[in-house]
């Protein structure tokens, strides 16, 4: 029925089996939209947020895929102004990744910012002494950026192109694409670092509290880190995923292993920042504002287990997977290592988020304790059902991965029988 | 956001936070209004063909874009950066002053028991085009163009007085799931327009009376650049599920391909033969 809207050459199911796929995720999103809605119109007394916890499950998972999503900025600098050619396997998905990381972030802090109608306050009157206004206005720009960079996927389709002035834009825009990969690399760049330095000026917040360089607190370079770091491993274990469900081979080994190894050393450069940033702040920063770091790690479930979690399991352990080229190029260990690292960045932001308001701070401050409302949870839900038919979309009518109609040679595994007529050559 | 909104305060912090964000902003939109002002340039100008061919030339793999004097031997491995417009080349005028091509001998207008008549060039589309003696060059399948799409079940050939421009579409042929453009091997005019049963396709009459051609293949060029269209015809099929016979068993390509690979995506098959990605 769709077929003339699908790439020539590569082969996707019958429409309405990929109907039948997209029926859940159908389901899941009006299921959010409805949470979302109940937000909207009854405020955020259907979260289970207060004033003290004013941070939840939204900021956590924003944090969160915002920083797998980087693999859109970073992939995008390698491979347009670092010159990485391999990576124009993958560039793809991972605009698509980027766009669907940062929309989706966008819609949850739109519910959980609430009043909708005047978003624009922040960008009409910013307080330009906040790095959240920093965060607001380079995602805001990023994800300008994003669909942008979306366009050319999207006119690329093989119907739309026929019409000349789509084919034409498209070639023009795509001529240009350097300039945004460029522009997108600094806004993430900010913003990611600025996401970051919100936490470590919190100088109320001990657990959270850094020194740094400047008017930068540590956490601003580590969160540039850990995500430029995390992100080329997102797009691994995506690309993985979509292969294992669509049962196709999408890209070539060498551009896994290239996206491991860039992977492998930024995160290795990160463990050891993290390293040398949690020696400081447990010997020099917290006692400095009167606390032992010990003190933290009595309040269970938050033990001192989290920080090996964070900095041993799921940064050195799959760092040095990653940078072990035998390890790495088997995929039993490749997929597990790329796993693991994107954990570490999601510890990392729950760690900042959900441990930093849970601590008490002041004498009569209680341990708090927090469980996100189904509204919430539905909420986020929604957006992840949001990011699976947006990515599922584009998989099927624009030219993700363009490797994958060579690679489709590779992974026959039986040869249909043709009728042998006389004469063929 | 603006020195006239209420609360805003001129300092450091306004002018870096704010310069950062319009410039931003800038280039942002300069990019935009650029590429639509390119855009505009290309369409008003009539370049949708010509782009057309580059992006689908881009898109082609790198094997598939293999620069003609590696057919020939001359180089060991080299992608055409010129989209197989070999007019635009330095490297390839350079080469033809040093080694004119050799003529082929004339059993060598047969190949794999396919007819290629050596009084005709050959563009790397499957295309032919014949110089007449009135000054007009005829336009038409190869013969592994033709056997590629049998009977074709539509041809949608443009009209007279239309011009058509090198490596942009000639026309479209549709056959069974396949539906695609042919390039067209000449820049010109429509004069006459033919069909399968014709034996040609277009008659094109040159816009400023010379017809350069220097981008065709000719002569001894033509074999080991058929060699190669038949081991890419081999690779596709495989590509797109056929069992194929090897070279080794001997045989000729039928005159109708596609009816002897009836389950095979024939439009996948034709895109890559035909360059169409």
């Amino acid at each position: 029925m769709d077929r003339e809207f699908i790439t020539r050459g590569v082969r996707r199911c019958s429409t309405p089996r990929f109907l039948l796929w997209l029926s859940p995720w159908v389901a899941m999103l009006l299921f959010g939209a409805y949470c979302a809605g109940l937000c909207l119109v009854k405020g955020l007394n259907q979260t289970n947020m207060d004033n003290r916890y004013a941070f939840g499950l939204w900021i956590f998972i924003d944090l969160t895929i915002i920083a797998l999503g980087a693999g859109a900025f970073f992939t995008g600098f390698l491979l347009y102004i670092m010159k990485f050619k391999e990576l124009k396997a993958v560039i793809n998905s991972a605009v698509v990744i980027g766009l669907v990381c940062y929309s989706g972030a966008m819609a949850a802090l739109m519910v959980d910012v609430g009043q909708p109608l005047r978003a624009w306050f922040t960008f009409w009157y910013p307080n330009v002494h906040s790095m959240l206004t920093e965060v607001t206005f380079c995602i805001s720009c990023y994800l300008a950026v994003l669909f942008i960079e979306y366009l050319p996927i999207v006119l690329k389709n093989r119907k739309l192109r026929d019409i000349p002035s789509f084919l034409v834009f498209e070639f023009e825009l795509h001529k240009l694409i350097y300039v945004l990969a460029g522009v997108g690399t600094f806004l993430s760049f900010f913003h990611q670092g600025s996401l970051g330095g919100l936490y470590g000026v919190l100088r109320g917040r001990p657990f959270a509290f850094r020194e740094g360089f400047f008017v930068w607190p540590s956490t601003f370079f580590l969160f540039i880190i850990s995500a430029a770091a995390v992100g080329p491993s997102f797009l691994i274990l995506t690309t993985w995923l979509v292969e294992k469900i669509t049962g196709k081979r999408l890209a070539k080994d060498r551009v896994f292993l290239l996206l491991a190894r860039i992977s492998g050393i930024l995160l290795s450069v990160y463990v050891l920042a993290k390293t040398v940033d949690t020696l400081i702040w447990i010997n020099r920063t917290s006692p400095g504002l009167g606390f032992t770091a010990s003190q933290y790690y009595d309040w269970k479930p938050f033990g001192t287990w989290i920080l090996f979690a964070e900095i041993v399991l799921c940064g050195l352990l799959p760092a040095l997977i990653l940078l072990t080229p035998r390890l790495r190029a088997q995929r039993a260990w490749l997929i597990p290592a790329a796993a693991l690292a994107c954990c570490g960045v999601a510890l990392n932001r729950y760690v900042q988020t959900v441990q930093t308001l849970a601590l008490p701070t002041l004498s009569f401050d209680k341990f708090l304790s927090y469980t996100p409302s189904w509204q919430e949870t539905g909420t986020f839900l929604g957006v992840l059902a949001y990011g699976v038919l947006v990515y599922s979309f584009s998989f099927r009518y624009f030219q993700i991965f363009p490797e994958e109609r060579e690679l489709k040679i590779q992974v026959r595994p039986q040869q249909e029988e043709e009728p042998v007529l006389a004469g063929r050559f | 956001m603006f020195p006239w909104n209420y609360g805003f305060h001129f300092g450091p912090a306004s002018v870096i936070f704010l310069g950062a964000f319009y410039t931003v902003l800038v280039v942002v939109a300069t990019t935009i209004l650029n590429a639509l002002w390119r855009s505009h340039g290309d369409l008003s100008k009539g370049r949708v063909e010509n782009i057309r061919w580059h992006s689908d030339f881009h898109d082609l793999s790198a094997a598939d874009r293999t620069c003609r004097h590696v057919l020939t031997g001359e180089f060991q491995s080299r992608e055409c950066p010129n989209a197989f417009d070999c007019r635009e080349c330095g490297t390839h005028a350079k080469l033809i002053a040093l080694h004119p091509p050799l003529a082929a001998a004339e059993d060598e207008a047969e190949i794999f028991g396919m007819s290629f008549p050596l009084d005709r060039m050959y563009h790397r589309g499957h295309t032919w085009a014949r110089p007449e003696a009135d000054g007009t060059v005829t336009v038409g399948l190869d013969d592994l163009g033709s056997r590629l799409l049998g009977a074709p079940d539509a041809v949608d050939l443009p009209g007279i007085g239309s011009r058509v421009q090198a490596n942009g579409t000639a026309f479209r042929i549709r056959k069974r799931e396949a539906d695609v453009r042919v390039l067209s091997p000449v820049d010109g005019e429509v004069v006459e327009t033919g069909g399968v049963d014709r034996g040609f396709f277009l008659r094109v009459k040159p816009l400023d009376g010379l017809m350069d051609m220097r981008h065709l293949l000719r002569d001894a060029e033509v074999k080991p650049w058929l060699m190669r269209e038949l081991e890419r015809l081999q690779l596709a099929l495989t590509m797109e599920g056929a069992s194929v016979p090897s070279l080794a068993d001997g045989g000729v390509p039928v005159a109708d391909i596609a009816a002897a690979y009836p389950k095979t995506d024939w439009d996948a098959v034709c895109g890559e033969m035909f360059l169409e990605p």
